[in-house]
């Protein structure tokens, strides 16, 4: 789905990406964990297109990144990034409607209210529709975000397989909305299975539990990329992290 | 005169009771609406002011043309406010603005009027109170004004010669703005006035009024400086001039040679400009008068 | 329910609108009876010249300035609609990033080279003068205020440099109503605090035409205005070319607000406080904003002209200055609201 081929990214003569060749399979959940300053958001943006890797290239499905055009690259592919700014009023349905965006000309079609609608129930903010999106507490904004990048990509799209970034998506949330959110994605993907996921998570927890893949980073290197197991050991974590762990608080 | 701007407001606050004068000449066929203080003041001098129902905010001589409404400031005008007065003749020097305001009422046809534009000098303004007299039908009286200006004249430049000093004079217009002054130059018809008056201008510059900056006020050091009414005025009937930066350090402060003089009777010439001279004569030699 | 919200503020603007455009039309120094403007319309309509002086003041002068007021105060409205989407910030309008000030010396250069050279301009040159400085200094404030690490566009830094910019273009126009003969410094000041005066139906047609035309491809830009306000990054996501939508809206910015200054002169705040308003009524989805913005636009400088003719009739107030003696109170109220509600 995703292949990463030697790429490098770097401002200033520092390398923020180095080197790192990594293949994101097919509808699965891949998530990248990494101490601060690893690369982790980087590697994503640089997925996204957000930004252009020095050196080595991306391919979405044997496609170059570069060569897709924005627009249509918008119909499969949605983003969620850690800092949005939105500081206009807007009602939490106008923002979930800008997923549908790429979607549509002109105006809304029917299809694209009930999309968002969806969207909104899935995430439990469809009473809370017409609020004021400034008004929101953290935690619903995230999930109004959440809402809008699923509209984005709730439908397939023929020929192509759908792609979802998201970055430290779980900041803003307690536990467990954190635990629900995962399980609502893991569930979607259930009847979508062209879906794939990338995305940045700090908990230890929620990757052991929902990940298909790991892929640890360390300054700017990858270090390790597998199958979940293989990837969390107590080895490895020591490695990266520099701490000790044991398995004491799963939750089911 | 990008000034004017400056003047514009202050004049419609001083002037707002102005705008509210009732007209009171509502069924007269022939309504006259005169756009120029020159204008206005000889044809009140004629007699001819019967038909008069409008004239521009400056037009401020005789003090009786104050109980006429106004219609604003002549380079500020709107189509409708002269409009609305109704007049069957526009009287105008030349000098009123904006132009689209102008080709507006022009596209209307109304009889729009200006005099024949003569030098500024007595002769022209001779001519001038003659075809202005010839045109109201007021030939004898604009006859005696002509006399009497001559008369005046000769009399004032006849008094110019006895006086030894020729003082250099700074006639400083609508006070300051923003710590420049509006200073009258040797282009303008003040400058004639003093010039028959037996004095000179301080300042020399390319147009009849410039801004300039007080560090040229006080290099100019004038041995007089004349304000007009409306600056004097707001600085506290003059007890404030000393505030006016550069003022303070030249020969007219320190002698205390700065002398208050009506806008209009220093801004254009007309029937009384003889009589002004004198006036004039009688401020700028205050030593060898008294 | 909130599409129902959306259709009742149209309705009521619209309503209001009417009504302060007939008030408008019926009310100035001269005193025009309903029978005139009657008959007024009725020569207009057969395409006869009438004959009463009263019918010519109205359909010659009182009409035209009344038409002008509404579709200026579109465009300005509308401008400031599409500069705060762009700039993604609520207290940018035309008048902040330069583009009225560099029309102002585009206009000012047109009075004094024009006169100076006796060059036989023709009607469409100072519009066309307006556009060009218009442009130039928006485009300046956009390229300086452009960091030159990694392309990207800071609010902050537009905001200053269009501080400096403006500074630079005002004192041009200071400048050259300093060196200029009188009739032209008099038609740069007064053309400075703008005025609705001067509005005939030649130039009408022209503001009308750039006017309708601007706000109807304003509206293609809004779904894509709406996705910027989450960023650029996410609005790039979000399958939106950031390049190319600012550089078109700019252009149809430039051009409407530059064509309305040309021929009215420069008026503040009407950019600022119309989309502000709205957005507290309804939110600030875009799509709204500019049709809704395009009538309060209207009505308020309908209004502000109304209040500019009979405030001290028979005499005129600058329009300029009653729009910013409504707009600075209206304005300082809303910087002080720490946050949107609706």
């Amino acid at each position: 789905m995703v292949e990463l081929n030697n790429i490098s990214y770097s401002i200033k003569g520092k390398h923020l990406t180095n080197g790192v060749s990594a293949n994101f399979e097919k509808g699965m959940i891949h998530l990248i964990l990494g101490p601060n300053g690893a690369g982790k958001s980087t590697l994503i943006k640089l997925i996204s297109g957000e930004h252009h890797p020095n050196a080595g290239s991306i391919k979405i499905e044997e496609q170059n990144l570069q060569d897709i055009p924005l627009k249509t690259h918008a119909k499969f592919r949605a983003v969620l990034s850690q800092n949005l700014a939105l500081s206009f009023p807007l009602s939490v349905k106008e923002v979930v409607m800008m997923g549908r965006y790429p979607h549509f000309e002109g105006k809304a079609t029917t299809l694209d209210d009930e999309i968002c609608v969806k969207a909104m129930q899935l995430f439990d903010i469809h009473e809370m529709q017409n609020r004021n999106y400034l008004s929101l507490s953290g935690g619903e904004k995230q999930r109004v975000q959440f809402a809008r990048v699923f509209a984005q990509i709730w439908q397939a799209v023929p020929g192509k397989s759908r792609l979802l970034l998201l970055d430290e998506p779980l900041t803003f949330l307690d536990i467990y909305y954190q635990y629900d959110l995962m399980k609502k994605i893991r569930d979607f993907m259930v009847v979508n299975a062209d879906l794939t996921i990338i995305g940045v998570v700090h908990d230890l927890n929620i990757a052991a539990k929902y990940a298909d893949t790991i892929l640890l980073m360390d300054d700017a290197k990858l270090v390790k990329h597998g199958a979940n197991q293989e990837v969390l050991t107590k080895e490895n974590i020591y490695t990266v992290f520099k701490v000790e762990v044991e398995n004491r608080f799963e939750v089911v | 005169m990008k000034n004017y701007i400056y003047i514009l407001f202050p004049l419609i606050l001083m002037s707002c009771g102005r705008f509210s004068n009732a007209d009171e000449k509502q069924n007269s066929d022939e309504r006259i609406v005169c756009i120029s203080k020159q204008y206005a003041e000889i044809i009140y001098a004629l007699g001819a002011e019967k038909d008069i129902v409008a004239v521009d905010l400056s037009s401020t001589y005789p003090e009786k043309i104050k109980s006429l409404p106004t219609i604003g400031y002549h380079r500020a005008l709107s189509a409708e406010t002269v409009l609305a007065m109704k007049p069957s003749l526009i009287l105008h020097d030349n000098n009123i603005g904006p132009e689209h305001v102008v080709r507006q009422i022009e596209a209307l046809k109304i009889p729009i009027k200006t005099f024949h534009k003569y030098e500024s000098t007595i002769a022209g303004t001779d001519s001038l109170i003659r075809e202005m007299g010839e045109y109201f039908g007021k030939e004898k009286q604009a006859d005696d004004l002509c006399k009497k200006l001559n008369r005046d004249m000769e009399l004032a430049l006849e008094e110019a010669q006895k006086y030894t000093e020729k003082p250099k004079v700074l006639i400083v217009h609508f006070g300051r703005a923003t710590n420049a002054y509006l200073v009258m130059t040797q282009k303008s018809n003040a400058a004639k006035m003093l010039e028959w008056a037996g004095g000179e201008m301080a300042v020399n510059a390319e147009r009849g009024m410039k801004q300039l900056s007080p560090e040229v006020v006080a290099a100019a050091d004038p041995d007089i400086i004349l304000l007009t009414d409306f600056g004097y005025d707001r600085l506290d009937g003059g007890n404030e001039i000393e505030k006016l930066p550069g003022i303070s350090s030249t020969k007219a402060f320190k002698n205390n040679h700065i002398f208050r003089i009506e806008e209009h009777d220093l801004v254009y010439l007309g029937p009384r400009t003889g009589e002004n001279v004198l006036l004039i004569q009688q401020l700028i030699h205050p030593d060898e008068t008294k | 329910m909130k599409q129902n919200k959306t259709k009742i503020i149209g309705v009521i603007l619209l309503i209001l609108l009417i009504i302060l455009s007939v008030l408008s039309a019926k009310f100035g120094a001269v005193k025009i009876s309903n029978q005139e403007i009657w008959n007024g319309f009725l020569h207009l309509f057969s395409g006869t010249a009438p004959s009463a002086l009263n019918e010519r003041i109205f359909i010659q002068i009182r009409l035209p300035r009344v038409i002008m007021g509404v579709f200026v105060g579109a465009a300005l409205a509308v401008g400031g609609v599409l500069m705060q989407a762009l700039f993604r910030n609520p207290i940018v309008e035309p008048g902040l990033v330069g583009t009225s000030s560099g029309a102002a010396f585009g206009a000012a250069l047109y009075f004094v080279l024009g006169a100076t050279f006796g060059l036989q301009l023709g009607e469409w040159i100072l519009p066309l003068a307006a556009c060009l400085g218009g442009i130039l200094s928006t485009a300046l404030v956009f390229y300086l205020s452009q960091s030159k690490k990694n392309n990207k566009t800071a609010v902050i830094s537009i905001l200053l440099t269009g501080i400096a910019i403006n500074a630079l273009f005002l004192s041009g126009v200071g400048f050259l109503s300093y060196i200029a003969r009188d009739p032209q410094a008099r038609s740069i000041t007064f053309w400075n605090l703008g005025t609705l005066s001067g509005a005939y139906w030649e130039g009408l047609y022209f503001v009308i035409s750039i006017t309708v035309l601007c706000i109807l491809l304003s509206l293609r830009f809004s779904k894509q205005l709406n996705a910027l306000m989450l960023g650029e990054q996410e609005a790039k996501m979000l399958g939106v070319e950031i390049r190319q939508l600012k550089i078109k809206v700019l252009l149809v910015n430039v051009i409407m607000v530059a064509v309305a200054t040309a021929f009215v002169g420069v008026i503040g705040f009407v950019g600022l406080i119309v989309p502000h308003l709205l957005r507290m009524l309804n939110g600030s989805d875009n799509r709204f904003l500019i049709w809704s913005g395009a009538i309060l636009g209207a009505l308020v400088l309908t209004a502000s002209d109304l209040i500019a003719r009979l405030l001290l009739a028979p005499a005129e107030l600058p329009i300029g200055i009653v729009t910013s003696m409504i707009g600075v109170p209206v304005f300082i109220f809303l910087l002080r609201r720490t946050n949107y509600f609706f």
